[in-house]
């Protein structure tokens, strides 16, 4: 026991001698590492916070709640589904008409178009809404229930506002104060691209969520919306469903009742795919787990590839301590160190260097990874476990780029390399 | 000589053959010798003479190719590497004519080199290497490098290295080679010390001046051992 620790005080004395001996090498040997290391850490932080703050999201989603549209609203591939995505038809006001007649699982249901966010000009007078609105939408009575939210005065749409496509407006929390700070903004009117609506009702405060307030947010009838803002076209607008299940335990039942009249309503044959897209939100966050593997693997490979080049530069620069140091060696030899001490000592020194430049790269990550978090407006973090499996990967590389250098030194003949200047 | 002193190293009729291609060079040829303890001897003998094999079979850095050698009664010749860097580490000294201190520890750091080999702790490593450094008479200069020292005190350090575990014998392989006659003189008359205090002294050498000192002197031409007075 005493020998590692005998070796582990002279290697640290080694490697700090050969710092101040070769400095630029010896610094651009960790850069290497520093650099493979900065990236996998910067790129885990932002991961992790990232984790933290869909926390709140994924309970937020966790409910009943299910979408129909015509193609996955998420959509992360690597090519090939984008193509037949323009084949698929869209879902038409006629299709919602008939499903929402047939559906018996279903306690809500609303289509939907929204723009998030939105670049429409908000206005009230003179005053005009400074911050981009985040959400505009059209949709049915039925669509606060399953957006969740609550009304603090004033009224839901009803089905006269669809059928009249009504110019009225529900408005969120921001809004009112931004533009209605000192009055009840129920009755009044606000402009949204200069055509003005009557505020029907303001919604109490939600919150943010992925630093987005839910808060600044404007919806009006889907009619409404259609006919207003979408654009030339809209009669054959392409829709989203939004659909709630009685409770969690209908939820499937009620997905594969909603997929069976959607397929006879588009009478599609028995044994084809469907031509729309049905998902839970369980299954958005599958997708936007996939997105984050996708994002973890690709960065491992760049950081592969960094380190495997900076393992190639820890061997070259033990190579090339080795052959400074053949004389030391054969001293250390004639002084009674064995093969296995040299082997050790060399791969100790290896592992001290790579070691080092992971730290350096710990630090540097973890730096840059909270500096992106706070421009995300996100708490900052220290991924625990990446931080230790870096420094247990950068262990292992001083072992294994370090260990033919250490082999070639161990095997030092002590007689000749005495002499050797 | 008294024979009945304790015998040291015993070699019998050994033999060192290298084959440089198709020449084949007999470095020693059935060489014998005898060391007891408290023996100062020295080696003579010209280059190419075998000496310097000599000097490497004693010191455990090499094994003969025939012929036996036993130190303290341990047959060194059928050894492996580790048990013959072991011998090295616990039995001998060595002191060179370059010196050899590491240029990047410092006096009493090059002292305490050996002892990183042996299964010593922190402290007592320290402390063995201060008391070596003391017998020189270098304890003001322990935390200077090599090259802040003289020629003659990096011998001192050197010499202190080689006492450092205790050595059954000191080697010192030209130990005035590299030093100008005052500073040689002053490191002859340390090693005659050492063997005043119960030391056993081998000084290989190709000055009669430093021979001389000895008091048993070996000579070895064309592998053979030609005088032992």
């Amino acid at each position: 026991m005493n020998r590692i620790f005998n070796y582990l005080s002279d290697a640290i004395a080694g490697v700090l001698f050969y710092f101040g001996q070769t400095k630029l090498r010896t610094f651009l040997t960790l850069l290497g590492i520093t650099v493979g290391v900065s990236s996998i850490i910067a790129i885990m932080t932002v991961l992790t916070t990232f984790d933290k703050a869909t926390a709140g999201l994924v309970e937020e989603m966790k409910t009943n709640v299910f979408y129909i549209t015509k193609d996955n609203p998420v959509q992360i591939s690597f090519g090939g589904e984008g193509r037949s995505s323009r084949n698929k038809p869209r879902i038409t006001w006629s299709e919602y008409e008939q499903l929402k007649r047939t559906l018996t699982l279903t306690k809500n249901v609303s289509a939907v178009v929204a723009e998030e966010p939105s670049d429409r000009t908000i206005s009230v007078g003179k005053e005009e809404l400074k911050n981009r609105l985040y959400s505009f939408w059209g949709g049915d009575p039925e669509i606060l229930a399953l957006y969740k939210y609550d009304i603090i005065t004033g009224r839901n749409l009803r089905e006269q506002d669809l059928n009249d496509r009504a110019r009225v407006a529900m408005i969120g929390y921001d809004i009112k104060e931004e533009l209605f700070p000192y009055s009840d903004p129920v009755g009044q009117t606000i402009k949204i691209d200069n055509i003005p609506f009557t505020v029907i009702a303001l919604m109490e405060e939600k919150g943010e969520i992925l630093g987005q307030s839910m808060d600044s947010m404007i919806g009006i009838p889907i009619s409404t919306f259609l006919q207003y803002f979408g654009g030339r076209n809209w009669r054959r607008a392409d829709l989203q469903l939004i659909l709630e299940s009685e409770s969690m335990a209908t939820l499937d039942a009620a997905t594969d009742e909603a997929i069976g009249v959607f397929r006879s309503i588009r009478k599609i044959p028995p044994g084809e795919e469907n031509n729309f897209y049905i998902a839970t939100n369980d299954q958005l966050m599958d997708t936007f787990g996939d997105f984050t593997q996708y994002l973890q693997i690709f960065i491992g490979l760049v950081a592969g590839i960094s380190l495997l080049v900076a393992g190639i530069g820890i061997a070259n620069i033990m190579l090339v301590s080795l052959t400074e140091r053949i004389k030391e060696i054969g001293v250390r030899k004639a002084l009674g160190a064995r093969r296995i001490d040299i082997f050790l000592q060399f791969l100790i020194e290896a592992m001290l260097i790579s070691i080092i430049g992971g730290i350096f790269g710990v630090v540097l990550g973890l730096l840059f990874g909270n500096v992106v978090a706070y421009f995300m407006e996100q708490d900052p973090t220290i991924p625990f476990n990446w931080v230790w499996y870096s420094i247990q990967i950068c262990a292992a590389m001083g072992i294994i780029f370090g260990l033919y250098p250490a082999i070639r030194a161990s095997n030092l003949n002590p007689i000749d390399s005495i002499r050797y200047e | 000589m008294a024979k009945s002193k304790k015998e040291i190293i015993s070699i019998k009729s050994i033999s060192k053959i290298y084959h440089l291609g198709d020449n084949v060079v007999k470095a020693l040829d059935k060489a014998s010798l005898s060391i007891y303890e408290n023996d100062f001897i020295s080696i003579m003998g010209p280059s190419g003479s075998g000496k310097s094999t000599l000097m490497n079979i004693i010191g455990c850095l090499d094994v003969p190719t025939n012929g036996t050698y036993k130190f303290n009664n341990q047959l060194i010749s059928k050894m492996n590497d580790s048990q013959l860097a072991n011998i090295r580490n616990e039995k001998i000294g060595f002191v060179f004519q370059t010196f050899n201190l590491l240029p990047k520890l410092n006096a009493v750091q090059n002292v305490e080199v050996p002892l990183i080999y042996s299964s010593l702790n922190r402290k007592e490593r320290l402390e063995r290497s201060k008391e070596a450094l003391n017998i020189v008479g270098l304890s003001d200069r322990m935390s200077h490098k090599p090259n802040e020292l003289s020629g003659g005190q990096r011998q001192r350090v050197a010499i202190a290295r080689a006492l450092v575990n205790k050595p059954s014998i000191i080697l010192a392989d030209e130990p005035t080679g590299n030093l100008d006659s005052k500073s040689g003189e002053e490191i002859l008359k340390f090693l005659d010390k050492l063997h005043k205090a119960g030391n056993t002294l081998i000084i290989v050498t190709h000055e009669k001046s430093v021979a001389k000192r000895a008091k048993r002197r070996i000579e070895i031409f064309d592998g053979k051992i030609t005088l032992d007075e």
